[in-house]
């Protein structure tokens, strides 16, 4: 016959495609594909809009999506590049002044912002102190708008006037919230709200006093990113620029664990996906053994049967897999629609990425998994066709197992983009696949000759697994890769809320008080205790600036615009402390042993600010403080738990270093909401303390964790589903098989619950091997996850045990209920065979 | 009538197809006495393999009675004529039918085993070296050849020593030189144990071995009981 060209295979393929779909036979291959397809489409969108909408609530802590800071005005052309990109624009002046009324003097933060901000995000406030919330507007020029702190401290009241500077501004509103009031605890004092307009008349902000310009900017991300190039290099030493992910320390870290779990659980779906498109592609090759025998032998030559098994999978694989993107995006809809009052109102749609993404992983993992038995049917001798037994020469296992890794890596490499990680997963789970599957063939073998004289249907249960020991072997650690991804996720998810729910305890510190005078440290402690507040220890604080390293100048040791040149920028807040503080360890070094400190004293300091400033163990540093120099030995250096709430430190000098300079106190504790009043009168108490609340701060940090905490619980549920749909599909492969069985042993008059019995027996112990194998896998591969893409401790999980229990039950009644048919296959089908 | 084993009473098999009902059977009666032997011959699509299904229980017609070992068998539900067939039926396949997860042995004593048996292995064993294979208990179904898989299933079949044996082409995939040493080893194992025998075949000269034939054609008896 002549060579056929490829149209005409195409169209045969399709045809054939098309009357084999009528006979069902393709239906596993197609379900398995779209199940896999759906479900990492659907984790896929999750993951990216999820991932916006908490960026976009990242925003709003910055009150923009770009943040140009300044401790100097931004020059002309900075803002002009800005509003010919089309960025909307917003401008903020914060300093520190002083509120003067009849009553006193109230040192205060003033913010003066124009009528544009905040671009993200709204202002709350209040008509009058404790009066329900309204959210938006702004002061009118001529208003002010102030915390309740600030009222309390001058006993105010709203309508009253205040004078900053030569201005005199009405107070109108009680201020409650801020988008972007994250900033820097510690420098903060109350808030007063004006408007822009009036900040000139003030005659505050004069050359040389310490202001702080920030340019808020909002706008398409593309634009944004056209900014910051364009900006970057012109940045005055004191500018820098400011975006949502290092906006805040500890929403960068939950979201960069969340994108790595929702990554992690669509390598799973594929995963899965994999095995469930390997056992059926198989299933599709031997169906076709005969098929293919017949092609040759009517003349097409080797090659055009691959060709055209191929066009036939290729085709089912595209129908399959965008079905699948499409019901994996109305899937993440329904969950979007499902949690829409969580989620913040607009969600952004999440672009063709996800959907062509999956598409890509279904169409990699059909390559990678089906190619293999394809192969095989390219070599099924044409002799077949009169001896039905003649079987093509199995692929080598190198090109099956080399070409199912190759398609996993590659999947692995697209989700993780971490070629370490991807490999040390994949190595991993080769030589844990090799060693368990050497173990599981022992085991098979060995029980082999303990049921030679087992009752009948322990045998005949068994007699499937202990006769082709290979096979059952294969099958064991399939339903195990299944256990083990289910185990490995409800795992992460536990660790993940563990560690977010410890980073956040109910108690976190809700209050951080500072400007505790030495004379009022006693008497504020006392007042603490009084309330039952949960306090931190009172902590020295001298501001002090870094000015040489080695004698060498400090500035010298750093580039512009780093975090070592912040650090330089501004005062430190320097410490002292006999014992190291709760959330810090010491990483290299020695914390100091009690005793008086050396000529030099020691000083340890923190590790990332140490690793920008090139600050080593035994160096010399020198601190500006109050006009004095003062030198300190680095003794050691430490890591500190920032996401705790708790006073941190970057400078903390040997006890008794700094004493004899003017310090202030500060601490941070926790009060139960309701104790607004309590709050009141300390600050009444204490009139110099400022009493900072973070309440709000917590309860946005606490939003966003739920929101994370629900999508993880949802990938978990996805999983779990595709994890099943393999199972069965898994199952289906085998039927064939086991319908023949089933009416045979009918046939010699063998009753049903001796069938049931024999099937629990097989799955029941396949489950529970599966599940051993599982719970030694997952330990293995969490303790590679932990160490290198999740940063947790590793501890062992001995509630891991029950997988073998659970995969009994589960894979048992999975296993009988998707073999039913074989149970209920009519005797009389043996005698239509053959 | 008291000595027999099987009796078919107007029995008929009518099947629904795109074209309406289909008749494979129609009204067929017959009866068969202990150790009697039956061919059952005829063209593809005749039906012969219908009544087969029909005669051992293994498929229960659209109007008539199959009585089996006393017992009629329309009025029993699937696991019950599973239960008579494991006491009073053997099989022998065109394609052999062993289960390939069991060994030879453990295929032959199979239906001991589902009979609640205790001497399963000696009496597999003594059937298996009667059949010739004594030398091959342990070989799994796939090491047999075609000839020797069929003498497992034979032995298979006499094995709980049924009262009706029943075999669907037994020489069908079988060469004529193998399939003539099988069709002798039925016969004489038939003989010995007074087995009642239903056969259907395409093979002439095995049907002639028989005592008595029916001949189907298009669902309807046309060729007297005796030969």
């Amino acid at each position: 016959m002549a060579r056929l060209p490829l149209l005409r295979l195409f169209s045969l393929a399709v045809r054939q495609l098309l009357r084999d779909a009528r006979a069902g036979e393709l239906r596993v291959l197609f379900f398995a594909l779209l199940v896999a397809v759906a479900a990492s489409t659907a984790i896929g969108y999750f993951g990216a809009r999820l991932n916006g909408a908490m960026m976009m609530r990242a925003t709003e802590f910055l009150g923009a999506d770009l943040l140009l800071e300044g401790s100097s005005p931004a020059r002309p052309e900075q803002i002009r590049s800005g509003t010919e990109l089309g960025l909307e624009h917003a401008r903020v002046v914060e300093f520190s002044s002083v509120v003067a009324t009849d009553n006193g003097i109230q040192l205060s933060s003033v913010k003066a912002a124009d009528d544009n901000y905040p671009l993200r995000g709204e202002l709350k406030s209040t008509p009058a102190p404790f009066a329900p919330e309204e959210t938006g507007g702004r002061p009118n020029p001529g208003e002010a708008w102030v915390e309740a702190r600030l009222l309390t401290a001058l006993d105010l009241k709203i309508g009253d006037s205040i004078d900053i500077g030569n201005q005199t501004l009405r107070l109108s509103r009680v201020l409650t919230y801020e988008p972007d009031r994250s900033g820097n605890f510690y420098s903060l004092t109350p808030r007063v709200l004006i408007n822009l307009k009036d900040l000139e008349a003030t005659g505050v902000v004069q050359p040389g006093s310490r202001v702080s310009y920030r340019d808020l900017w909002r706008g398409p991300a593309p634009a944004l990113q056209t900014y910051r190039d364009l900006v970057k290099p012109g940045l005055e030493p004191n500018q820098r620029l400011q975006d949502a992910r290092d906006g805040n320390r500890q929403i960068g870290g939950a979201l960069g664990k969340a994108e790595r779990y929702l990554n992690m659980a669509s390598l799973v779906a594929v995963l899965l996906s994999g095995v469930a498109v390997a056992l059926s592609a198989n299933r599709f090759a031997t169906r076709r053994f005969d098929a293919s025998a017949l092609l040759r032998c009517l003349g097409l030559s080797r090659r055009e049967t691959m060709v055209l098994f191929s066009l036939q999978l290729t085709v089912l694989g595209l129908l399959a897999s965008v079905s699948g993107a499409l019901l994996g995006w109305i899937a993440q809809l329904g969950l979007f629609a499902l949690l829409h009052d969580l989620l913040p109102t607009t969600v952004p749609p999440g672009g063709l990425l996800p959907a062509i993404a999956g598409i890509g992983s279904g169409l990699v993992a059909l390559a990678g998994f089906a190619l293999p038995p394809l192969a095989a049917l390219g070599r099924v001798p044409p002799l077949r066709v009169l001896r039905r037994d003649m079987l093509p020469i199995p692929s080598s296992s190198w090109v099956i197992y080399g070409a199912a890794l190759g398609a996993l890596g590659l999947i692995m490499w697209r989700l993780s983009l971490d070629l370490v990680l991807t490999f040390a997963l994949l190595g991993g789970g080769v030589v844990a696949a090799l060693v368990l599957g050497g173990l599981l063939l022992l085991l098979l073998q060995s029980l082999r000759r303990l049921l030679a004289r087992a009752a009948l249907p322990w045998r005949l249960g068994l007699g499937q697994l202990l006769r082709h020991p290979l096979a059952a072997a294969g099958q064991a650690l399939a339903f195990g890769l299944i256990l083990l991804s289910m185990a490995l996720i409800a795992l992460l998810r536990g660790e993940l809320l563990d560690t977010w729910q410890n980073q956040l305890p109910k108690n976190a510190p809700n209050y951080f008080a500072l400007n505790i005078l030495p004379n009022d440290k006693q008497a504020f402690t006392d007042k603490l205790l009084e309330l039952s507040a949960q306090s931190a220890p009172l902590y020295p604080v001298v501001p002090g600036r870094l000015i040489s390293i080695n004698g060498e100048p400090a500035t010298e040791f750093v580039t512009k615009d780093s975090a070592g040149d912040r650090a330089l920028q501004r005062d430190l807040s320097l410490t002292w402390a006999a014992d190291l503080p709760a959330g810090n360890v010491v990483t290299a070094g020695t914390w100091w042993p009690q005793q008086p400190p050396d000529d030099v004293p020691g000083v340890s300091v923190e590790g990332k600010v140490a690793e920008n400033l090139k600050i080593k163990l035994g160096d010399r540093l020198v601190f500006s403080v109050g006009g004095v120099n003062r030198e300190a030995k680095v003794t050691s250096l430490r890591e500190i738990n920032w996401d705790n709430f708790q006073p941190n430190f970057f400078m903390i000098f040997q006890p008794g270093t700094l004493k004899d300079l003017p310090a202030t106190y500060l601490t941070s504790f926790y009060l139960a909401a309701g104790h607004d009043q309590q709050i009141v009168d300390l600050s009444r108490a204490f009139p110099a303390v400022t009493i900072l609340q973070v309440e709000a701060l917590l309860e946005q940090l606490r939003s966003i964790l739920a929101q994370v905490t629900l999508a993880v619980e949802y990938v978990l549920l996805f999983v779990l589903a595709a994890g099943m749909a393999v199972l069965f599909s898994g199952l289906q492969a085998t039927l064939d098989e086991r319908i023949r069985q089933g009416a045979l042993l009918r046939a010699l008059g063998a009753e049903r619950p001796l069938l049931v019995k024999a099937r629990r027996i097989e799955f029941g112990l396949l489950g529970a091997v599966s599940g051993l194998l599982a719970a030694l896998g997952s330990e293995l591969v969490s303790l590679v996850l932990y160490r290198y893409a999740f940063d947790l401790p590793w501890h062992p999980h001995p509630w891991l045990l029950v997988l073998p229990l659970l995969g009994a039950l589960l894979i048992g009644a999975a296993g009988v209920f998707g073999t039913r048919r074989a149970l209920n296959a009519s005797p009389l089908t043996v005698l239509r065979e053959g | 009538m008291g000595s027999s084993i099987l009796t078919a009473t107007d029995l008929s098999k009518v099947v629904a197809s795109a074209e309406g009902e289909l008749t494979i059977l129609h009204e067929l009666s017959l009866e068969l006495n202990k150790g009697d032997s039956l061919a059952i011959v005829g063209a593809s699509g005749s039906g012969k393999s219908t009544l087969l299904g029909l005669l051992a229980g293994l498929d229960l017609p659209s109007s008539g009675e199959v009585t089996l070992a006393g017992q009629a068998l329309s009025a029993l539900d699937e696991d019950q004529r599973a239960r008579i067939r494991a006491e009073h039926v053997g099989f022998v396949f065109q394609s052999f039918q062993l289960l390939d997860s069991l060994n030879a042995l453990e295929n032959v004593m199979l239906p001991l085993e589902l009979d609640g048996r205790k001497d399963a292995r000696e009496r597999a064993t003594q059937l298996l070296q009667r059949v010739g294979l004594g030398q091959r208990l342990t070989h799994s179904p796939r090491q047999l050849s075609g000839g020797e898989q069929q003498r497992v299933a034979i032995a298979r079949a006499f094995a709980a020593e049924p009262d009706v044996l029943f075999a669907d082409e037994p020489t069908g995939n079988l060469d004529s030189h193998t399939g003539e040493r099988i069709s002798d080893l039925l016969f004489e194992l038939n003989q010995e144990r007074g087995t009642t025998l239903v056969l259907v075949t395409h093979d002439e000269r095995l049907a002639h071995r028989c005592r008595r034939l029916i001949r189907l054609e298009a669902g309807e008896m046309v060729a007297p009981l005796e030969p």
